[in-house]
């Protein structure tokens, strides 16, 4: 046992030279974490009417310009001259927003198949990464609607599905070209799906919940005692809060008891996904333990469950009661992946501010999954994923003109024809 | 009832001298009946469909009747007044294939009541269950495709004419949404809250017939039905001629002759057939242009590559333009589904309807894809590059044309059926909310008195006093056309 | 308004007649009075300090401190409430056939009707004195009985038959044609009626010619020919049991209650009605989620009679509590009350379910009318039962307080003069 924990030790701080602290001793022992190599992309000048930044200090340019070099932001600001040797994209109605960002996707595969693997009913060693299927149609079609990353992850069938891979939707790529991290994430199933109907333990919900404690409990001790056990291995970073998790729950008691563990029991990197129907009840506690919401597909709760008739806007809900960081989902596809701005538009109409959903597509997303430094707003020293619209991007008759992803155009309606 | 009073003549004459310079139009002089009703929404920018717009004018109703547009209009005594100024005022939604729930209520489980139940509460129906409103409440059962035999005795009764229930819940989530008219299998049913007569309003049926690649058979059966009937009705118009001189002869059988057939190319109904697909398309297309009837096809995901032969047989589209499909592998040609379909329709001559991709309503928190998101709907049209009157129309006249109900419903003109909303904004702007809706001349929609959005950004008090003698604002007469700015490509 | 013993004397010299009584009683004198504290008398309101002058099981005055002839028995219970027997007029009590579908106006509910089963004696007990009892089925299965809980055979039990005709309504073409076409059978027995008519004529002036003829023949010609046999005086063809019963209604000698589950139902049956005057009333079963309050107000216009339980409901998809019996009442229709079950339970605390309504509003003599008077009169039995006054049967029941305090018992229980309990008399 000790031979191995050493060997891995040296092939992981061979592979992983970033990694660093407590993370080495579990550090995968397979690739991860692979920097797009900078490849030779022409440096860009946009020069647009409206430039949303959605930085920290929620500038907007109007007009504004950005300069886009070896894949990277350059220049966020008022308009200058165009430099020698750069492209110029010049549209004076259009507006700029950083691309979207969706966390709970499912289309990498291309479609429904490879999400749910049901015989063990917690695969916290599963990885989407042998499904992605890059630049599917799925992905294609996003990418004309500005969705620029997305978090493509396993199903909801078991308690613990996997981890999941954050990818940008580049429309010819391949997985190499297309993932931003490896893993992304954990995908967890608390509620409402993982309860098991097959006469083996969990289905009710203290099964359920046992089921995630025990195994949580021995990958704390493993964090703890600095042992290493494969059957552990990405579960214990987790744990050591190098990757954040994302857990789907739902009703007020789903959310609740994911808080409650996730948060309280464990203090983990989580992310309330979905939310949805009476989900919104616990936004308070939600909001008071600090943690992120990731809402959809479901965005109002007609609100049987307390019969007070009222369609309410849970959008809305959740950001009054002080939630941190709230983004949205489609669950695609579920609801399909291009329409991912209709979550923000929908939830505008049922009561939730423009802006801040704008902030759910983009900046607050990337918080979320600390991938903030990459991706989610414009910036200089980001990746250069932005959209350039024709309006207002919530508005379904608002297109994507152009979309760019580390700083390649990967999409341009004049040339290619309107996806979406 | 409210009547008008004589002494209205003299102040409205009186009135119209002050204000000659306004062209003003003068409501009503005419019948002092007791039973006479009036409705006036005051002081909105009404979108007539038409393609004008009256800025700030005032739309008048008299027994559900549309009786006036315009401006200065004197408004009778006891006139019931929606005050719509700020807003916007348009012609009721007609929704197409429309969930049966909307007319037939969500209190008709069908439970038999003939032995004293003790009741039972009912399981709670709850939000956290994961179960949709619809699977915990059975709809009520779609009484279906229906005979047109019903419709030939008694003026458009149909069983829906029977079943309606005018307290239906999910109606006055309709009636909130700006629906006021909807299609049931192959009626067209007027949503009368409180009222039951008259809802039926369909003159014309649609009878669905089938074209599909995948089955050659029934393509060269229905082509035969219409080249039967199409020399039927040749023989008979010959004979129709000749036996005004030869008495004896005798009148073409119509042993053989498809009675539905004859009705479509006899105008009585229309056709409706379900196709995606290019080839089909242009099959339907040429059966229509060759037999001469007007196809109506739903779905239509692929009519953007073959536009204009569509708009060349006259053809209604009823589409989606958010619907996905992938192009066939197995073709050269264009294909697969397009964002552009309901504009490239359009410009060829298409009449194009939109339909959401769901037609029932949604209560289970996924939103702007149901019945309920027709607005939401047509701006995806216009993503596509229709024009933004053409995706009013495609919710409003466009359908009740293909119903044959166009001269009661889908626009506000003179001596229509007074069908309107007034929205807090532009009607197809995703932040826009109705705040009324009037059908046939009567109030049944008010968003603040209703409980299930009144809680979300709700009205600001009225600021016009309801009773006071409103003046149209006299320098905004004239009639726009809509152009609505497109940002185009560089 | 303080009333004097006037009537005592008269009362003296009345018939004597003994009802007859059923189930255990404890006989009283053919002539008695009651004092009591208060007398809710349902149709002249409620009377403080109430003597009551009973003799041979009937009322012969009511009133506010009556003097009572010396040699009169006086019963005196003055921290009692009376109120009239309650009477249910929507109960399958004791009957157990299940009905299916179809259309059988002249079935009679009284042909299931099997005295002596205990839930009558149990049910007069609880102060059910009054039973409609009606015949099971959809569409229209027939029609209602009444009976007093009292009897021990079927003879005392039945106080009437053809009570209510008993019809579903719906909202559905198969619902309302199943109403007209019962009119239209009607039409067709008129029509049948008239042709016979005709036809009767016809063969009495074809008789009275021919017997014209006859009289002149000599008696060779009568012999040879047939004497004309006189057709006899014009016998109406019987109606169908169905046209029976639908020209009943018409003619005013029955009445519909009509079940209906929603408020839409109600214009549908109005619709399909159409000209036809009719006496009617409505059944509501007031489910959680009933939206009856839509047509309240058309209800009150018409001082309609509909049969809901003491149920407060929920307005549909809210946690809006509404009290539709109140609102129906308030909107002036006229509220008829059954149990919310038809078990002995929910029997027995009827007027506790009902008392629970007053506390959330509905006025509490509309309540109480509800459960007496209402049901007597949709059962056309508001002449002897339902209320308190000359001439009316005695039977009623006895309070330690108000009847709709959850507190108050029931103290006794007297059916035509007599109690039935004897314990709670002395």
């Amino acid at each position: 046992m000790a031979a191995l924990t050493s060997l891995t030790l040296l092939v992981a701080s061979t592979l992983v030279p970033g990694v660093s602290g407590t993370g080495d001793a579990y550090a995968d022992v397979r690739p991860i974490e692979i920097h797009n190599a900078p490849v030779a992309t022409p440096s860009l000048a946009i020069r647009c009417g409206r430039v949303l930044t959605m930085n920290a200090g929620d500038t907007i340019l109007d007009p504004g310009m950005l300069l886009v070099e070896n894949g990277d932001i350059t220049y966020v600001g008022a308009p200058i001259d165009v430099p020698a040797g750069f492209e110029s994209i010049e549209l004076d109605e259009a507006w700029v927003t950083p691309g979207f960002i969706d966390l709970h996707s499912h289309i990498h595969a291309g479609g429904w198949g490879d999400t749910n693997d049901m015989v063990m009913p917690t695969n916290h060693e599963f990885s989407t990464r042998p499904t992605i299927v890059a630049g599917n149609p799925n992905v294609r079609r996003a990418c004309a609607a500005g969705v620029t990353t997305i978090f493509g992850i396993p199903g909801s069938g078991t308690s613990i599905s996997g981890f999941g891979v954050l990818l940008k939707t580049k429309t010819e790529s391949t997985y190499e070209g297309a993932v931003l991290a490896d893993p992304g994430g954990m995908k967890v199933a608390q509620t409402h799906n993982p309860e098991r109907r097959a006469g083996d333990i969990g289905a009710t919900r203290a099964g359920l919940g046992w089921l995630l404690e025990e195994v949580n409990d021995r990958a704390v001790q493993a964090r703890d005692t600095g042992s290493f056990d494969p059957a552990l291995a990405n579960l214990t970073r987790i744990h050591a809060g190098e990757l954040p998790v994302l857990i789907h729950c739902a009703g007020n008691e789903g959310v609740a008891s994911t808080v409650r563990m996730w948060k309280g029991r464990y203090d983990t990197r989580c992310a309330v996904s979905h939310g949805s129907f009476d989900g919104w009840y616990t936004a308070d506690y939600v909001a008071s333990m600090g943690v992120p919401v990731n809402h959809g597909p479901r965005t109002f709760n007609f609100n049987l469950g307390m019969k007070e008739g009222r369609i309410v806007g849970t959008s809305a809900a959740y950001v009054e009661a002080g939630v941190p960081l709230f983004s949205l989902n489609t669950d695609a596809p579920v609801i399909p992946q291009e329409e991912l701005f209709l979550q923000g538009s929908v939830s505008v109409h049922h009561g939730a501010d423009a802006y801040t959903m704008l902030k759910a597509l983009t900046i607050h997303p990337a918080r979320t999954f600390g991938i903030e430094d990459r991706v989610g707003s414009l910036e200089v020293g980001k990746d250069a994923d932005l959209v350039i619209w024709t309006g207002d991007p919530l508005d379904p008759r608002t297109r994507a003109e152009v979309v760019v992803i580390d700083g390649e155009v990967q999409y341009q309606r004049t040339h290619d024809g309107q996806w979406f | 009832m409210k009547t008008m009073k004589k002494q209205l003549i003299g102040g409205a004459l009186g009135l119209s001298l002050a204000l000659s310079f306004a062209a003003p139009s003068l409501a009503l002089l005419a019948d002092d009946h007791e039973e006479d009703s009036y409705l006036a929404i005051v002081g909105g920018d009404i979108f007539a469909g038409t393609g004008e717009v009256l800025r700030g004018a005032t739309l008048l109703s008299k027994n559900g009747k549309i009786e006036e547009i315009g401006y200065e209009l004197i408004l009778p005594d006891g006139c019931e007044t929606v005050d719509a100024h700020g807003m916007r005022v348009y012609p009721g939604l007609v929704a197409l294939s429309a969930t049966t729930r909307l007319t037939q209520g969500t209190f008709a489980a069908g439970v038999e009541i003939h032995d004293f139940v003790p009741h039972e509460e009912h399981s709670e129906i709850c939000g956290d269950c994961g179960k949709s409103f619809e699977e915990i409440v059975p709809p009520a059962l779609d009484p279906g495709e229906f005979s047109t035999e019903h419709l030939a005795t008694d003026a458009f009764r149909t069983d829906f004419d029977d079943s309606f229930d005018p307290f239906s819940g999910y109606m006055v989530m309709a009636l909130g949404n700006g629906i006021t008219t909807v299609q049931q299998s192959s009626a067209a049913v007027k949503l009368k809250r409180g009222d039951i007569s008259g809802v039926s309003l369909s003159e014309k049926t649609l009878t669905s017939q089938s074209w599909s690649g995948s089955n050659p058979a029934g393509k060269a059966d229905l082509r035969e039905k219409f080249r039967l009937a199409t020399e039927y009705l040749a023989d008979y118009r010959r004979w129709e001629e000749a036996v005004k001189s030869d008495k004896e002869l005798k009148e073409p059988s119509k042993k053989g002759i498809d009675g539905r057939i004859l009705d479509i190319l006899e105008g009585r109904t229309m056709a409706r057939f379900s196709a995606n697909e290019r080839a089909d398309l242009l099959g339907i297309a040429r059966l229509a242009q060759q037999f001469k009837f007007r196809p109506v096809i739903q779905g239509c995901v692929e009519g953007w590559t073959v536009a204009e032969e569509l708009g060349r047989a006259g053809a209604f589209a009823i589409v989606t333009p958010r619907t996905r499909r992938d192009r066939s592998e197995t073709t050269t040609h264009e294909g697969g589904s397009s964002i552009e379909n309901a504009a490239i329709l359009t410009r060829a001559g298409v009449q194009v309807a939109v339909v959401p991709a769901n037609t029932s309503i949604d209560m289970g928190g996924i939103s702007g894809r149901d019945l309920l998101s027709l607005p939401l709907e047509a701006g995806f049209a216009i993503r596509g590059g229709m024009d933004e009157r053409a995706a009013l129309e495609s919710i409003t006249v466009v359908p009740a044309r293909l119903l044959g109900i166009d001269h009661r419903v889908g626009t506000l003109e003179i001596g229509k059926d007074c069908d309107a909303l007034i929205t807090d904004g532009d009607l197809l702007h995703y932040q826009t909310f109705v705040q009324y809706t009037v059908v046939e001349g009567k109030l049944v929609y008010d968003k603040q008195e209703e409980v299930f959005y009144s809680h979300i950004r709700p009205r600001p008090e009225a600021a016009v006093d309801p009773g006071e003698e409103v003046s149209g604002e006299v320098e905004s007469v004239e009639v726009e056309e809509i152009v609505e700015e497109e940002s185009d490509e560089e | 308004m303080k009333m004097r013993n006037l009537l005592v004397g008269l009362a003296c010299v009345l018939g004597t007649q003994a009802p007859l009584l059923a189930a255990p009683a404890s006989p009283t004198p053919d002539l008695f009075a009651l004092r009591v504290g208060r007398a809710e008398t349902v149709s002249q309101g409620t009377i403080e300090h109430a003597v009551i002058l009973i003799e041979n099981g009937k009322i012969i005055t009511i009133g506010q401190d009556l003097e009572i002839e010396r040699g009169i028995r006086v019963i005196d219970r003055p921290d009692w409430v009376v109120t009239p027997g309650f009477v249910n007029c929507y109960s399958r009590a004791g009957m157990s056939s299940s009905g299916g579908s179809g259309t059988q106006p002249g079935v009679q509910a009284s042909t299931e009707l099997y005295p002596r089963q205990p839930i009558y004696g149990e049910l007069l007990e609880a102060g059910v004195t009054t039973l409609g009892l009606y015949p099971p089925g959809n569409q229209i299965p027939g029609q209602a009985v009444v009976v007093s809980t009292a009897g021990d055979s079927r003879e005392s039990m039945l106080v009437r038959e053809g009570a209510y005709l008993k019809i579903l309504m719906e909202s559905n073409s198969k619902a309302k044609k199943t109403l007209r076409d019962g009119f239209e059978e009607a039409d067709k027995h008129l029509e049948k009626v008239t042709e016979a008519r005709e036809k009767h004529e016809k063969a009495k002036e074809k008789y009275d010619d021919e017997l014209k003829k006859w009289k002149k023949y000599d008696d060779e010609e009568k012999a040879k020919k047939k004497e004309p046999v006189d057709p006899g005086d014009f016998v109406e063809p019987d109606p169908s049991d169905e046209a029976a019963a639908f020209l009943d209604l018409r003619e005013g000698e029955l009445s519909a209650m009509f079940s209906i589950r929603k408020a839409g139902d109600y214009l549908h049956l109005i619709d399909a009605l159409g000209e036809e005057q009719i006496s009617w009333s409505m059944r509501v079963p007031l489910r959680n989620d009933i939206d009856l309050y839509e047509v309240a107000e058309k209800l009150g216009a018409d001082e309609r009679q509909v049969v809901v339980e003491p149920r407060l409901t929920l307005m549909p998809w809210t946690a809006r509590e509404r009290n539709i019996p109140a609102e129906l009442d308030r909107a002036g229709a006229r509220v008829v009350f059954i149990p919310n079950g038809d078990d002995l339970g929910n029997q027995e605390k009827w007027r506790q379910h009902v008392g629970h309504l007053v506390k959330r509003g509905m006025d509490p003599q509309a309540a109480l009318a509800a459960m007496t008077h209402e049901p007597a009169v949709l059962l056309g039995v508001d002449e002897t039962v339902g209320s308190l006054g000359a001439g009316k049967e005695a039977t009623m029941l006895f309070f330690d307080g108000d009847p709709f305090q959850a507190s108050t018992n029931l103290k006794a229980v007297m059916h035509a003069g007599d109690f039935v309990e004897e314990a709670s008399a002395q």
